[in-house]
C-alpha cells in the first residue's frame, strides 16, 4: 500500500475533522443560520453522531474479537486457561440471548444482571476497602519528616470524613477544607494544566502527521523519518 | 531476630492482615445490623446541592447522567435515589435521564424500584424519562447538547420520544436548567464541564466516588461546578430531604470504620516508636 493511502489520506482526514470540531467549539464562523448557529454546526453534529455509532459498533466488534480470541484457547485446550475462556463465552452467550430475545429491561435480564455481574462487581470494588485499611496501617508511620507530613494529613482527612467525628470536632472541617481547597486543589491544578498541555501537543502532532501511532505499523520511511 | 521470642511491640507493629480484615469486617457488619444513629454533619457542598434543587421553579428541566457502574452503586446509588426523591418532591420539575455508562439503564431501573415514583405522583413520560445509554463518552455529551433528537429518537424502551409530553420543547443543552452527573469515571464528570458548562453555561453538579473528589475540586473552586459531593455523603442529603434510607445507615459504618483506621494508625505508630526506642526499629 502506498504512503499516500497509509498515511497522507488518514492524516488529512484527521486534520479536517479536528479543525471542523475545534472551529465549531471555539468560534462562531459565518455564515450563520437563522438560529445563529455556525455553518460548521451541521457538519459537526453529523461527525459526532458517526462517532457515537462507531463506538457502539466497536462494542459489538469487541465481543466478536473476544469470541475469536477465546475460541482459540478452547480449541487448543490451553492449560489453566481454556475453562475460563469457555465460561466467559457461555456468560456472553447467556446475556446476549436473554438481552436480545427478552429485552435488556426484562425481569429475566435484570435478575441475571443483579444476581451475577452487579453483585460481583460491587464485591470486587468493596474489597478495596480491606486492602486500603491494611495499606494505611503499614504506610502511615512516623519514619521521617516526609512520612510524618503524609501521616498527619492522612489522619486529618480520615477524621474529617468520619461523619460523627466531624460533628463532635468542628475544627476538623476547617482543617479538611484547607487541605482540600488549598493544598489539593493547587496540586491538582498543576497536574491538570500539565496534562492539558500534553494533550494539546499530542493533538497538534497527530493533526500534522508527526504522531503516527493511530495508523498502525508504519515503516520509518512511511512515517516520514527516512533512514537516519 | 530468628529464634528470638517476639515481643508485644513486634506483634503490634506487624499485625497480620487477616486480623486487620477480620476486625474491619466486624466494624462493617455490626452497625448494619444494629444501627447506632450517630450524628451526621451537613457539609457546605451538600447544602449547596440541596439549595440548588430547592430553587428550581415549576417547569424547570433537569438532565441526569446515570454514568456509574455496578461496582460504584453501593456508594453512588443512595445519592442518586435521594436526589431523585428531592426532585420528585418539587412541583412541576421535569427530569430527563441518560446514561454514559453501559450499565446505566439497569442501575436506573434499580434506583426507580427503590424510589417508587408513583408515591410522589410522578409519571413516566410526563415527569421523568430515560433516553437510554448513549455510547461515545464525551462525544455523546457533545452530540446530546447540540441536538438531542438527532442523537437519539427513542427512550430506553425503544419508544419514540415524540410521544412523551415531557419531551415537548426539548431541543438541546439550552433546554435544560440543571445538569447532574453521577459517575465512577473521571472522563464523564470532567467531560460535562467541557461539553455543557463551557459551551452552553448549563449549571452543573456532580456526585462522584469519594476518591475522585480531589480531581473535581479545581472545577468547583473555579465556579464551573456548583457542587461536588461524594456518594458517601448520601446520608447528609437524606437528612436534608427527610428521607432516611441506605445513606444514613452507611454513615454509621463510615464513622466506625474511619475510627478503626485511625486506631490502626495509632497502634502502628506507637509500636514502631516503642520498638525504635528499644533499639529495634527499622
Amino acid at each position: 500500500m502506498s504512503t499516500t493511502l497509509k498515511k497522507t489520506i488518514p492524516v488529512a482526514i484527521v486534520f479536517v475533522v479536528a479543525m471542523l470540531v475545534m472551529m465549531d467549539y471555539f468560534i462562531v464562523t459565518p455564515p450563520t443560520d437563522a438560529a445563529g448557529k455556525s455553518w460548521t454546526s451541521g457538519a459537526v453534529k453529523d461527525l459526532q453522531n458517526w462517532g457515537i455509532i462507531l463506538t457502539a459498533f466497536s462494542l459489538g466488534f469487541g465481543a466478536v474479537n473476544l469470541f475469536y480470541f477465546h475460541s482459540k484457547h478452547i480449541s487448543r485446550r490451553t492449560p489453566k486457561q481454556w475453562m475460563f475462556s469457555l465460561w466467559l463465552l457461555l456468560v456472553i452467550v447467556t446475556f446476549t440471548v436473554v438481552g436480545v430475545f427478552m429485552g435488556p429491561n426484562s425481569t429475566s435480564y435484570q435478575w441475571l444482571y443483579n444476581a451475577s455481574y452487579f453483585a460481583l462487581s460491587a464485591t470486587v470494588y468493596s474489597s478495596l476497602g480491606f486492602y486500603m485499611t491494611s495499606g494505611l496501617y503499614r504506610a502511615l508511620r512516623f519514619k521521617n519528616i516526609e512520612s510524618a507530613i503524609f501521616m498527619v494529613v492522612g489522619v486529618i482527612v480520615l477524621a474529617k470524613n468520619a461523619p460523627a467525628l466531624a460533628v463532635y470536632y468542628p475544627a476538623l472541617a476547617a482543617w479538611g477544607s484547607f487541605i482540600e481547597n488549598v493544598l489539593t486543589t493547587s496540586a491538582q491544578r498543576g497536574i491538570m494544566i500539565g496534562g492539558a498541555l500534553g494533550a494539546i501537543s499530542l493533538g497538534i502532532r497527530t493533526m500534522t502527521g508527526r504522531e503516527t501511532g493511530f495508523l498502525g505499523k508504519l515503516t520509518e520511511e512511511e512515517k516520514g523519518g527516512g533512514t537516519a | 531476630m530468628s529464634g528470638q521470642r517476639k515481643g508485644i511491640w513486634d506483634y503490634l507493629e506487624d499485625i497480620p492482615r487477616e486480623v486487620l480484615y477480620a476486625v474491619l469486617l466486624v466494624f462493617f457488619v455490626a452497625p448494619m445490623i444494629y444501627p447506632l444513629g450517630l450524628p451526621v454533619p451537613i457539609t457546605a457542598n451538600v447544602r449547596k446541592w440541596y439549595a440548588t434543587i430547592d430553587a428550581l421553579q415549576p417547569g424547570s428541566v433537569v438532565m441526569i447522567d446515570f454514568g456509574y457502574s455496578g461496582g460504584g452503586e453501593p456508594e453512588l446509588g443512595p445519592m442518586a435515589v435521594v436526589v431523585y426523591k428531592h426532585l420528585f418532591q418539587k412541583e412541576g420539575v421535569k427530569v430527563i435521564c441518560m446514561s454514559t455508562s453501559i450499565e446505566g439503564t439497569q442501575l436506573w431501573d434499580k434506583a426507580m424500584a427503590e424510589i417508587n415514583p408513583s408515591r410522589y405522583g410522578a409519571e413516566y413520560g410526563v415527569d421523568y424519562i430515560h433516553i437510554g445509554y448513549i455510547a461515545g463518552g464525551e462525544t455523546a455529551m457533545a452530540a446530546i447538547g447540540k441536538d438531542l433528537r438527532a442523537t437519539t429518537s427513542t427512550d430506553y424502551h425503544g419508544d419514540p420520544l415524540d410521544q412523551f409530553p415531557i419531551m415537548e420543547g426539548i431541543v438541546d443543552a439550552t433546554s435544560f436548567d440543571l445538569l447532574i452527573c453521577y459517575t465512577t469515571g473521571g472522563d464523564q464528570s470532567e467531560g460535562w464541564v467541557r461539553q455543557w458548562y463551557t459551551v452552553y453555561g448549563t449549571p452543573y453538579m456532580c456526585s462522584v466516588l469519594a476518591m475522585m473528589v480531589p480531581t473535581m475540586l479545581p472545577y468547583m473552586n473555579a465556579g464551573q461546578i456548583i457542587s461536588v459531593t461524594s456518594g458517601a455523603q448520601a446520608g447528609e442529603m437524606e437528612s436534608l430531604v427527610r428521607a432516611p434510607a441506605r445513606g444514613i445507615k452507611s454513615a454509621d459504618v463510615i464513622t466506625l470504620t474511619h475510627i478503626l483506621c485511625l486506631a490502626y494508625v495509632v497502634i502502628g505508630n506507637v509500636a514502631y516508636l516503642a520498638k525504635k526506642s528499644q533499639g529495634g526499629g527499622k
